[in-house]
C-alpha cells in the first residue's frame, strides 16, 4: 500500500476511557441506538484493527448538549486518547451549534487541543447546514484550515430526522466556503446521486464509505456504487474525494474494510479510498 | 455441590481455534470438587466450544472445512438490520460456524483432576473476533 489505511469514522462513546460510567453507558445506547452495545477497552480496537489491517481510526465524539444534556466522548476525552494511542488514533472535536459558548469550546477545541477537525451531526443536534447558528462554526474552522465530517442521509440512530441531513442542503456551504472542506458521511445514502452531483462540482466536498443498510457490505456497495450510480462514476471521476469509514461499531471494521478492497476498481483508485483521500483531507500528506 | 468458574479471553483473530484446556483444569482444581463433572460453555452464539487433538495441522484443516461450508461471501438471509440491535447484522457466519461447533463439551472430574484423553485439548472456536469472550466452567460433584 502506497498509504497508510485510515479508518475516518469511528465513534469512541463505548470506549473504556471515554465511557465511565453505567449511566454513560446507558446514554450513548440510548443516543445512538445501539441497544446490545456495551463497554469495551481500547484493546479490543486496537485488535480489530489489526485483523482489518487498519492503520489509524479518526475519533469522532458528538456533543449534544443542548438537545440532550450529554456528549458522547468530550474533546478532552478525545485529546487524551489520542495523547495515549497517538499512532492509533487521529482526534476529532464536537461542539453542539446552539451552545452558546460555541465559538469557545472551539477554539479549545482547535488551538489548545489540536484536535484535527470537526465532527457535527445535524439530524442529531437539530440543525440545518446554513442555520444562523453555524456561519461562526465555519469561519473558526477555515481560520484553523480544519475539515468537518456531517453525518448526512439517513441516520440509524433514534429521533434523528432525516430532514436535516439531505446532502443538497449542504450545497449552498461547498459554495460559500470553496476553502473548507467537508465531508458527507454515509455517502449521503439514500442520496447518494446528490452527494455525486456535489463532489462532481465542488472539490472541497468528500464522502466515506461508511454506509451498509440493507444485505451485507459487498452486496450493498454494488447496489450503491453500481447500480444505483454509474459503475464507473467513482473510479472515473470521483476518485480523489472518497474516503474509508466503517462507522465502528455500529458496523465492523473488518468486512468493511474487507469489502473496500473488493471493489471493481483501479487499485490506486481503491489505495486513494483506503488512505490517500484521507491524507489530503486532514492535511496530513506529505 | 455446584462451583461455578468463568475464564475471559480476548481473542485475537477474525476466526481462531484458542486452547483454553489449561484454563479449565486451573478452574476444576480451584473448586475443590474430587468426583464428579464439569461442564464448559460458551456465553456468546458466534464461537464454539470443541474438543480435538490440539495440532496445528488439524486446526488449519478445521479452518479450511469450515470455510467450505460456510463462505464468507455466500448469500445469508441475516444479512439485515436488526432494530434490538440497532445494527446490521454482519456475522452470519460467524453464527453458522458456532450452530456447527455446538456450545459446550462435558469432562469427567476423578480425584480431583478432568479426566481426558492424552490427545484432547478443549478449544474456544472465534468465529466473529476480535473481541472479548466469557465461557464458563460449571463443575459439579462433591
Amino acid at each position: 500500500m502506497k498509504y497508510p489505511v485510515i479508518d475516518m469514522h469511528v465513534h469512541p462513546a463505548f470506549y473504556e476511557t471515554v465511557c465511565e460510567s453505567e449511566k454513560q453507558e446507558r446514554f450513548a445506547r440510548d443516543m445512538y441506538g445501539l441497544y446490545k452495545t456495551g463497554i469495551f477497552p481500547e484493546e479490543v480496537v486496537f485488535r480489530q484493527m489489526e485483523c482489518a489491517g487498519i492503520d489509524k481510526a479518526v475519533l469522532l465524539p458528538l456533543d449534544l448538549t443542548t438537545v440532550y444534556q450529554g456528549v458522547l466522548g468530550t474533546n478532552e476525552q478525545v485529546k487524551r486518547l489520542v495523547g495515549m494511542y497517538p499512532d492509533r488514533f487521529i482526534g476529532f472535536a464536537s461542539v453542539d451549534p446552539h451552545r452558546e459558548d460555541a465559538e469557545e469550546v472551539l477554539r479549545e477545541a482547535f488551538g489548545r487541543h489540536r484536535l484535527s477537525g470537526l465532527k457535527l451531526h445535524p439530524a442529531k443536534q437539530r440543525f440545518y447546514p446554513m442555520d444562523d447558528c453555524m456561519e461562526r462554526i465555519y469561519s473558526i474552522c477555515e481560520e484553523y484550515h480544519k475539515p468537518i465530517i456531517f453525518h448526512s442521509g439517513m441516520s440509524a440512530a433514534p429521533d434523528a430526522l432525516s430532514k436535516y441531513a439531505e446532502p443538497k442542503l449542504f450545497e449552498e456551504l461547498a459554495y460559500l466556503h470553496p476553502k473548507l472542506k467537508f465531508c458527507l458521511a454515509h455517502f449521503g445514502w439514500p442520496w447518494i446521486q446528490e452527494t455525486c452531483m456535489l463532489m462532481l462540482k465542488y472539490p472541497n466536498v468528500y464522502a466515506d464509505t461508511a454506509l451498509l443498510y440493507f444485505d451485507n457490505a459487498p452486496e450493498f456497495y454494488a447496489q450503491s456504487f453500481t447500480v444505483d450510480m454509474g459503475r464507473h462514476w467513482i473510479d472515473r471521476s470521483l476518485r480523489h474525494q472518497i474516503m474509508f469509514g466503517s462507522d465502528d461499531p455500529r458496523l465492523e471494521m473488518i468486512r468493511m474494510k474487507k469489502a473496500i478492497e473488493k471493489l471493481d476498481m483501479r487499485q490506486s483508485t481503491i489505495e486513494l479510498i483506503l488512505g490517500g483521500n484521507a491524507l489530503e483531507f486532514l492535511g496530513m500528506e506529505e | 455441590m455446584v462451583v461455578h468458574k468463568k475464564i475471559e479471553i480476548l481473542t485475537k483473530e477474525y476466526n481462531a481455534f484458542v486452547k483454553i484446556t489449561e484454563d479449565v483444569k486451573h478452574a476444576v482444581k480451584e473448586s475443590g470438587i474430587c468426583d464428579g463433572v464439569a461442564f464448559v460453555i460458551t456465553a456468546h452464539t458466534t464461537t464454539g466450544i470443541a474438543v480435538n487433538e490440539g495440532l496445528e495441522c488439524l486446526e488449519s484443516d478445521i479452518q479450511s472445512m469450515m470455510e467450505r461450508l460456510v463462505p464468507e461471501d455466500g448469500e445469508y438471509v441475516h444479512g439485515r438490520f436488526l432494530h434490538s440491535y440497532g445494527a446490521m447484522a454482519g456475522n452470519p457466519t460467524g453464527h453458522l460456524k458456532a450452530h456447527l461447533t455446538g456450545n459446550h463439551c462435558v469432562f469427567p472430574i476423578i480425584d480431583g483432576k478432568v479426566k481426558s484423553g492424552s490427545a484432547q485439548d478443549i478449544y474456544l472456536c472465534e468465529y466473529d473476533g476480535p473481541q472479548n469472550r466469557e465461557i464458563m466452567v460449571t463443575i459439579i460433584g462433591e
